[in-house]
């Protein structure tokens, strides 16, 4: 977009033209005039009110940057904790590898025996035991070629020819840079796995993670361990990959280091051309892995995410990028990944008041913005402007909603239909939004059919929407909660109310669907939590608690509810029998936001104390502290998100300011939200069992029933 | 906070309890956003009390007032923006203008383009909105650059003409809209009282008269 500067006034006049450009002149020489004078006249008072001026201005800054450092102090504190924690993690899930390993050979040996009737001779067979795992002979390299050729066998049967092979073999190779020849078979190799991988037995599979941070690990461990004669599966290869990470970690960390203060300009931006190009690739895997059916409640979803080929990263790679670890492999909760303080990535600005709520775009590295200032942008995060380095990048909108005549308060993304949004607002309207192309110009002429129905059957600001197949789910300050078809001609499908807390004043503060858009989880301002069966509209479940919630989120695929509270408390709900299952004190003030990624696996906190936190949904333990916002009277942040399929998360405040480290201008201060790098395509198979069975879960979907006294014992009904 | 009260608002809360909190004294701000919420709160007690909102508080930096409260008045002009859209078609305002003297062309685009008076109205405002919010120009809002300052006239000059093209073209809606926030009484005033833009350029009439003073040529209204 092109700012408009002063110079270029632009009114054309018919009659007396050049009438505004001389006035400017004369105003313009009155300035200097004065200025001049000023120069000159120097008067004790004069000097006396600059220096008080000054002085005041001084205090202020230094007050600013003492409550910085105290901010900073508390952050080490706690990182240093993080520290110790993510260590017993590593040991934890070096032992699971272990375990894992050995059960994969087992595996194999029966495999082998059952179709040769000779016993395998694999390396090492013994338990695993504290000891690193014994390498392979070599001797066993003809068995591996072997093994090689009849893959090759199978891939061609499929459909997969030796041309198609080689292409991909090669982009491998360039992904990994520089080969030796020995390397450049094995890349191969792994490279028709991987494929046999992602056609044959996709089955049962949901999707696979490959974390680029890892790939020299990876390349190494190829190199090093020699596991890959075994004929391993690109799983296999990822936990080991992890394995390498984990124990090359003093190394990376030097590495990281390095890269953070030293790396030179182009060498970035080549970083980046070879993360995306990695990216591509895996999306391209993805989409193979991913459109296998799949039992949970989310199956659907991902496969509509994935019907469309993400767009290529083209542009963004040519973007410098000061923060340079562009993923991090979440699964593998290596404290390497962890560790690295994650900075915000985008800073968006254009709102003139705080940032309400934020929703990304269902596959689209696109995001819309909802703000007091009643408008809502639509945000593109792959035209980026390269603002200052050390600020990140800015990225301006490419589109303004307006219609809301108040502050708007809620968003939601359309589920499955990904070009329309939904907004609700203190002037009690719900709108519907067609999303304008990812590729127009935020200075095109106005379209009208932008602007789709607007629901106005509530009567009081609409606080909360969410939705999904279809359907929209909305709660009220009217103490109603009510589910919709937007587009039917008449969108109002039900209303739920609860009458006793109607009677007590109470207010819907956020609903969202629940057990695959059959119920709908809403909480109260007074803290209740109520499970409306959507076909009855009765209240299926009722659970007081004693802080005002702020939010809810339905588990995407376990009976859990999740709700941020007042008191700083996150609480987790077995939505069968209304049992808190968890409770923690997740912030130094209110909880505001809440977010899950679409695995389950991780969630997203935000919080008045101005804090973003990520946290393990297994362990409940913060992995990740983000800094950076600013309150506006009373309030830090609102909103977070996680992107359905790409690996970002955003923060929308009140007021956002950028406070990450080593940034020197304090005072930021503009309601912005915040896009930041992390991983969310994590592979639910990467911490869990390598076998597949459909019928049972990995692992790590178990949640622990702990610390049930916070609360008071719920009531259900019925 | 100081005094005990949470400036908040509460999920599930009413709309007429939106931002509705005791004024908080200036001197007890104390994070980087003071100026906007001093010139919110004084607006949202009485919007019609044009002195007290542009009263500049003791030690502010000029600058900074001025860039705030223009910020404040786009923002508002979301509202009147919202109003035209359902009147101001491309089709009958073809082009942006106040009285029949002047076509403005829009300068958001590469070329300053004739764009209707709807497109000027949204792009003026789309492109204010980048522009004080550019990092380049607006780093902070504690102190600003005076180079930076210099740019608020542009943008004052183009804001005033969505003032004019409602008041000449779409009366009805002007008048509904200035009666419920006051908006083009306060930014006359306030382009008065800092001299941003020139008593020639301001040709609306006094809005508190009941008849216009001082007509320009061409008919006032369309
Ligand atoms: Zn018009
Ligand atoms: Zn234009």
């Amino acid at each position: 977009m092109k700012i408009p500067t002063a110079m270029d006034d632009s009114s054309v006049s018919h009659h007396n033209g050049g009438q505004v450009g001389s006035e400017i002149g004369v105003s313009v020489n009155n300035k200097q005039n004065e200025e001049s004078s000023q120069s000159v006249q120097y008067s004790i008072p004069g000097i006396l009110h600059f220096i008080q001026h000054e002085w005041a201005r001084f205090e202020l800054e230094r007050s600013q940057w003492e409550v910085d450092r105290a901010e900073f102090e508390a952050r080490i504190a706690f990182l240093q904790g993080e520290r110790k924690g993510q260590e017993n993690l590593k040991n934890d899930l070096v032992r699971r590898i272990k375990m894992l390993e050995y059960a994969l050979k087992q595996e194999r040996a029966k495999f082998h025996k059952l179709k040769y009737g000779v016993e395998l001779q694999q390396g090492d067979m013994r338990p695993p035991s504290d000891e690193p795992p014994v390498e392979p002979e070599p001797a066993e390299r003809t068995q591996w070629k072997q093994g090689r050729q009849l893959i090759k066998q199978y891939l061609q049967e499929i459909g997969y020819t030796d041309t198609i092979l080689d292409i991909r073999s090669n982009r491998v190779r360039t992904l990994l840079g520089e080969n030796s020849e020995e390397q450049t078979e094995e890349s191969n190799y792994r490279n028709c796995d991987k494929h046999r991988y992602s056609t044959n037995t996709a089955v049962g599979r949901k999707r696979m993670m490959y974390d680029y941070g890892g790939k020299d690990q990876q390349c190494k461990g190829a190199v090093s361990g020699g596991y890959n004669e075994e004929g391993l599966s690109v799983q296999e290869n990822a936990v080991f990959a992890n394995f390498e990470f984990l124990a090359n970690q003093e190394m990376d960390m030097d590495e990281i280091e390095d890269l953070d203060t030293k790396q030179a300009h182009h060498t970035q931006i080549k970083q980046e051309e070879v993360d995306h190009e990695a990216e591509e690739v895996l999306n391209e895997l993805n989409l193979l892995t991913e459109t296998e059916a799949d039992g949970g409640g989310q199956g659907d979803e991902y496969v509509g995410a994935s019907d469309e080929k993400p767009l290529a990263l083209g542009e963004l790679a040519q973007l410098t990028v000061s923060n340079e670890p562009e993923a991090y492999d979440v699964a593998g909760a290596s404290k390497e990944s962890f560790r690295k303080t994650w900075n915000p990535k985008y800073t968006l600005r254009s709102h003139f008041d705080g940032v309400r709520a934020v929703a990304f775009h269902p596959n689209e590295a696109a995001l819309v913005t909802a703000s007091e200032d009643h408008t809502l942008k639509l945000w593109n995060l792959q035209r980026t402007v390269p603002a200052k380095k050390s600020a990140g990048l800015d990225v301006e909108p490419l589109y303004t909603f307006r219609a809301h005549t108040a502050p708007v308060l809620c968003l939601a993304m359309g589920a499955p239909r990904s070009e329309e949004c939904f907004s609700g607002g203190i002037d009690a309207t719900i709108r519907v939004w067609n999303l304008p192309s990812a590729t127009a110009d935020p200075y095109d002429p106005y379209d009208a059919a932008v602007q789709g129905p607007v629901l106005r059957d509530h009567t009081d600001a609409v606080w909360s929407l969410s939705s999904l197949q279809g359907r929209l789910l909305s709660a009220s300050a009217d103490g109603t909660a009510r589910l919709w078809s937007p587009r039917a001609a008449r969108p109002l499908l039900c209303t739920l109310r609860d009458d006793a807390l109607t009677a007590s004043n109470a207010a819907p503060a956020a609903a969202d669907f629940a057990d695959a858009a059959t119920r709908a989880a809403v909480v109260y301002n007074d803290g209740t939590l109520l499970l409306y069966d959507l076909e009855t509209t009765q209240a299926v479940l009722r659970v007081p608690c004693s802080s005002p919630a702020t939010r809810v989120r339905s588990h995407p695929s376990l009976p859990v509810l999740v709700t941020a509270h007042e008191d700083r408390h996150i609480r987790f709900w077995d939505a069968v029998s209304g049992r808190c299952a968890h409770a923690m004190v997740a912030h130094l003030d209110a909880v505001t936001g809440l977010a899950l990624d679409p695995n389950g696996l991780f969630l997203l906190s935000g919080s008045h104390d101005c804090s973003v936190r990520l946290w393990n949904l297994d362990t409940k333990t913060c992995v990740q502290e983000i800094t950076a916002h600013r309150k506006k009277f009373d309030e830090g942040i609102l909103d977070v998100a996680f992107h359905p399929v790409r690996p970002f998360i955003a923060s929308a405040s009140a007021d956002g300011l950028a406070k990450y480290a080593l940034l020197v201008l304090v005072s930021l201060v503009l309601p912005t939200y915040r896009v930041y790098p992390t991983c969310v395509a994590v592979s639910r198979r990467a911490t869990g069992t390598p076998y597949e069975d459909a019928s049972s879960r990995p692992p790590q979907w178990r949640l622990r029933f702990v610390n049930d006294s916070v609360t008071s014992p719920p009531v259900p009904i019925d | 906070m100081s005094d005990g009260v949470l400036r908040r608002n509460r999920p599930g809360s009413k709309a007429k309890d939106f931002c509705r909190w005791p004024d908080q004294p200036i001197e007890e701000m104390d994070n980087t956003l003071a100026v906007q919420q001093l010139i919110q709160q004084t607006i949202r007690r009485d919007p019609s009390n044009l002195e007290a909102i542009l009263k500049m508080p003791e030690a502010q930096e000029e600058g900074v007032w001025k860039y705030e409260h223009l910020r404040q008045f786009c923002m508002e002009l979301n509202g009147l923006t919202v109003r035209l859209q359902n009147e101001c078609k491309p089709n009958t305002c073809t082009q942006m203008t106040a009285t029949e003297q002047w076509i403005f062309l829009c300068a958001a685009h590469k070329t300053p383009k004739e764009c209707p008076a709807i497109d000027y109205t949204r792009h003026t405002l789309d492109g204010a909105a980048c522009l004080l919010n550019s990092n380049k120009y607006f780093p902070s809002r504690v102190s600003i650059r005076d180079s930076s300052v210099g740019k608020l006239g542009s943008v004052c000059r183009r804001v005033y003409r969505i003032f004019s093209h409602a008041y000449f073209h779409h009366r009805a809606i002007f008048d509904a809209f200035e009666k419920e926030t006051h908006l083009c009484k306060r930014f006359t005033h306030f382009v008065t009282k800092y001299s941003i833009i020139s008593k020639e350029i301001l040709i609306l009439p006094k809005l508190d008269d009941e008849t216009p003073i001082s007509q320009p040529v061409g008919e006032s209204e369309a």
